[in-house]
């Protein structure tokens, strides 16, 4: 039997003060950061504004991306690299078109505008005279466009031969060359007629979104709403299952979670969006998972350990159930671990958020909910059973 | 085998064989949300007040004409704040004539009679109903549009029951820009003669007129894409409009270059027939959505079965979708974005790509570590999980889930939650075996004080998956649903299944062996 603790018999209640410490020192951190310092960045889910991410022909540095935007009175612009072959980029910008402000319901199409504006700032000279000599832009033409340039050639393949360079494109990200089209087998006529009648784009348009400040205001009071009721969801849960006292100490450690989580969030300089949200939510019912099977052995132990003190049992209970709680949260933070470092930019938010999470809940589980109910046996003087 | 062990053995056989039989090929079975095969989600609002000032408009000239049959003096009609208008200058001695034609063809309206004007406003039941007429009919059209321009399957509906807004999810799109303009536009096109201009501004073009604007003319600006920009001065009453179009296709102009030719229905005929007729030499100016498109000079009469043809400086692409937009119909009031998301195809696939890395690797992960740990045990732990994750697929094909990045990592995260009920129940059965109980014994005991836990800490995931599903907007909800029917799933799973893999491998004979946990 391989086994990561023998019987175990740690004094977990013992450090029940450093644990409050430790927890304290990061949430009032984090309060303070939030409320005085850097504060938690909005994403445009929540704050409105345009996320657009894009895809280069060639390698640009950041640098020159950020003088690209300046020049366009765009300097107030978010900009990441993703990757590291400096093709990748995305751009967050808040900020609305000057002089096309009109009343705050209209933001959303000077949001969109400014879009428009990061786009064009990021295109190259050479674009600009291709579209003035009439060719399209085989980086970022639809299909019919496409299969319009090559039906005069080509009359009976062209819709065929626009899908094929179409999914070569999907493949890619952006095609780099004509050279590349040689690949799927298109054959040199085609690729001359492409040179003739188009060019290649220098980038390409991955993602586009746009949020209106309305949009914004209804997805804050959504996510707020959801995170308290699903915490009160909770609570009664538990107070239906175990007894109050156990209800309330579940929904503080729950709270203390996404306290702790936020307050990380705000040091890490990350956003917080839609799926962050939805990660603050899995961890408050995935660490109160945790937190029950420590109560369900509690409860367990009251009827077999009569003779011992409340708080024995609950050392006891934990220690039991330790090896467990490390395994399981073990098993979840190996699958988080894959999705933050294989799951790419769009979902790295989440899974970071949800790694965080998953160490503060196992955490908290041992450290807080026990103690928590400790306490509060201290000091109502309830009855020791589980039962009311 | 002993006869109850066969029925269970055949309930997850044929579990098994539906689930597969339900995602296979999961191609085509299970959908794929926008954020992973690319296409547009937008949220837009319908501005219903328009409907409200269209209404008004309509009936300010009805006023008028109605007044002036039934002989009652007045100055002028004014319109006040939305749903408003008022009649002023009205002689007291035909205050009665006046409620009489009030009260007999304006039902619609209350009014209120205050010294010499009368205020009409629309009564609110009215209002309402125009207000929710005008979201229909832009649902109707923006769905004719989208059909006409042939998106494959998409999703037009009406957020809540009675709201303003509209949702439009249009899958697997390659040219979102093209497709929003195509929604956006009102799509009002309207023929009207040309007073004066083009020029350079309103200025210039009013010169002639002594600075200022008659009533039945009123100034323009060219679209600055299709014509020289500039300044139109044009009669007020548009001649014919898009209600009288009867058919419009694409085709080219004489330098064949794109344009859009129509015909229109005889009455609408008639009317522009006389309109050339009347004006040779005068240009019409073509108005789309309140913007000159061009202006021709008329050369000749047109006849009204002849129809013609719009230019403005057309791509193909553009005389296309005009030519979408006409034939669908006008949007009965404006609409604006309040949100709109687009993820071209190829970020879609790249998606696609990295969630079923992770989910391998997840997945490599958490068996290498149940087999190394638990031993056969561990494999017995990992045939569940295998069987999870394919009865998750298939309630994904059978309840036509949509499956979205965020629902990616929901599988992915099933997957380390789907063995915490198995580390539960072998954990359990150890301390049972260290407390040196019979094998047999320690399965059952293990199975049974675990189960429990193993509700009650599933039951709370679910509860707040169920909040995060009521929240959420497309990728989040994806991410609940597999979520919730992930952590079902493991329940059978983990808790059945594994037990049964215990019932047919543990047997009597082995009971004195060790265990391999």
């Amino acid at each position: 039997m391989l086994q990561i603790f023998k019987k175990t018999n740690i004094n977990f209640m013992k450090y029940k003060y450093i644990a409050f410490g430790l927890s304290g020192v990061i949430i009032v951190a984090g309060i303070i950061n939030i409320a005085f310092g850097k504060g938690l960045k909005p994403g445009i889910d929540f704050s409105g504004g345009t996320l657009i991410r894009i895809m280069l022909k060639s390698p640009v540095d950041v640098g020159e991306v950020r003088q690209a935007l300046s020049e366009q009175d765009l300097g107030g612009s978010v900009i990441q690299e993703v990757g590291k072959e400096k093709r990748e980029y995305i751009i967050r910008t808040t900020q609305a078109a000057k002089g096309d402000r009109r009343a705050g319901e209209e933001e959303i199409e000077a949001h969109e505008i400014m879009g428009t504006k990061v786009i064009e700032a990021l295109k190259s000279a050479e674009d600009t005279v291709a579209l003035g000599q009439g060719k399209i832009d085989l980086n970022n033409a639809g299909r019919k466009e496409i299969a319009f340039v090559l039906e005069p050639a080509f009359p009976d393949t062209a819709e065929e031969l626009a899908s094929q360079i179409i999914s070569l494109r999907v493949e890619r990200g952006v095609i780099e060359s004509f050279s590349v089209l040689k690949e799927p087998g298109l054959a040199d006529e085609v690729i001359s007629r492409l040179e003739e009648k188009t060019f290649l784009g220098s980038l390409t348009v991955l993602s586009k979104e746009t949020v209106g400040p309305q949009v914004g205001k209804d997805l804050r009071r959504k996510a707020t709403q959801a995170t308290i009721w699903a915490l009160l969801g909770m609570l009664v849960y538990i107070a239906l299952r175990f007894k109050l006292s156990y209800g309330v100490s579940s929904i503080l450690t729950l709270t203390h979670d996404v306290l702790v989580t936020l307050s990380i969030f705000s040091f890490a300089n990350r956003e917080i969006n839609l799926p962050v949200i939805a990660a603050v939510l899995t961890i408050v019912g995935y660490s109160l998972n945790d937190t029950i099977v420590i109560f369900d052995r509690v409860r367990d132990n009251l009827k077999l350990m009569r003779k011992h003190s409340f708080e024995e049992i609950l050392n006891v209970s934990v220690n039991q159930t330790l090896s467990r709680s490390i395994i399981t949260s073990g098993t979840v933070f190996l699958t988080v671990i894959a999705l933050y470092f294989f799951g790419g930019e769009v979902i790295n938010d989440f899974a970071f958020t949800m790694l965080i999470g998953v160490i503060s809940g196992s955490y908290s589980t041992i450290y807080q909910s026990c103690p928590i109910v400790y306490f509060w046996q201290k000091i109502f003087k309830t009855k020791k059973g589980l039962r009311r | 085998m002993k006869k109850g062990l066969r029925w269970k053995v055949i309930l997850v056989v044929g579990a098994t064989a539906l689930a597969i039989y339900l995602a296979y090929p999961p191609a085509q079975k299970i959908n794929l949300g926008l954020d992973l095969q690319g296409g547009i989600h937008l949220v837009l609002q319908v501005v219903t007040e328009d409907a409200i000032t269209i209404e008004t408009d309509q009936e300010i000239t009805r006023l008028h004409d109605q007044l002036k049959k039934k002989d009652v003096t007045y100055k002028t009609i004014v319109k006040g704040k939305l749903g408003q208008l008022s009649i002023q200058g009205i002689l007291s001695d035909q205050e009665g004539k006046l409620r009489d034609l009030l009260d007999e063809s304006f039902k619609d309206w209350d009014y209120t009679l205050i010294s010499d004007a009368a205020t009409l406003t629309i009564k609110p039941g009215v209002q309402q109903y125009l207000k929710e007429q005008s979201v229909t009919q832009a649902l109707e059209t923006i769905r004719n549009r989208v059909d006409q321009f042939g998106v494959a399957e998409p999703t037009i509906q009406r957020q809540g029951l009675a709201g303003d807004r509209i949702i439009i999810e249009l899958p697997g799109v390659d040219d979102p820009e093209r497709v929003k303009n195509l929604i956006k536009t009102t799509a009002i096109l309207e023929w009207k003669l040309v007073k004066a201009g083009p020029a350079p501004d309103e200025q210039t073009l009013l010169a002639p007129y002594g600075g200022t604007l008659s009533g039945d003319a009123e100034v323009v600006r060219g679209d600055p894409k299709r014509t020289e920009g500039g300044y139109y001065l044009l009669d007020r009453v548009a001649v014919v409009t898009g209600k009288d179009l009867r058919n419009v296709r694409r085709s080219v102009d004489e330098w064949n270059s794109p344009a859009v030719s129509f015909s229109l229905y005889p009455e609408g005929g008639r009317r522009f027939e006389k309109l050339t007729a009347e004006n040779i030499g005068n240009s019409i100016a073509i108005m789309l959505d309140k913007r000159v498109i061009s202006a021709p000079r008329v050369e000749d009469r047109i006849p009204a079965a002849s129809g013609g043809i719009i230019r403005g400086r057309f791509t193909a692409e553009e005389a296309e979708d005009l030519v979408v937009v006409l034939r669908a119909g006008a949007l009965p009031a404006s609409i604006k974005y309040l949100e709109e998301r687009t993820i071209g195809p190829s970020l879609g696939a790249d998606s696609i790509r990295k969630g079923l890395v992770s989910c391998i690797v997840a997945l490599l992960l958490v068996m290498g570590f149940m087999v190394f740990y638990y031993r056969l045990s561990g494999v017995n732990a990992v045939v569940a999980l295998v069987l999870n994750i394919v009865l998750l697929a298939g309630a994904l094909g059978y309840f036509k889930a949509t499956l979205t990045l965020p629902g990616i990592a929901g599988v992915i995260l099933t997957i380390g939650m789907a063995v915490d009920a198995n580390v539960l129940i072998f954990e359990r059965i150890r301390e049972e075996l260290l407390a040196g109980k019979s094998i047999l014994n320690s399965i059952a005991t293990g199975f049974s004080r675990a189960f429990s836990a193993i509700l009650d800490s599933n039951l709370t995931t679910i509860i707040s998956a169920i909040f995060l599903f009521q929240f959420g907007t497309g990728p989040v909800k994806g991410y609940a649903v597999t979520l919730i029917i992930g952590i079902a799933a493991s329940m059978f799973t983990a808790v059945f299944v594994s037990r049964l893999i215990f019932d047919l491998t543990v047997t009597k004979k082995k009971k004195r062996e060790k265990m391999s946990i």
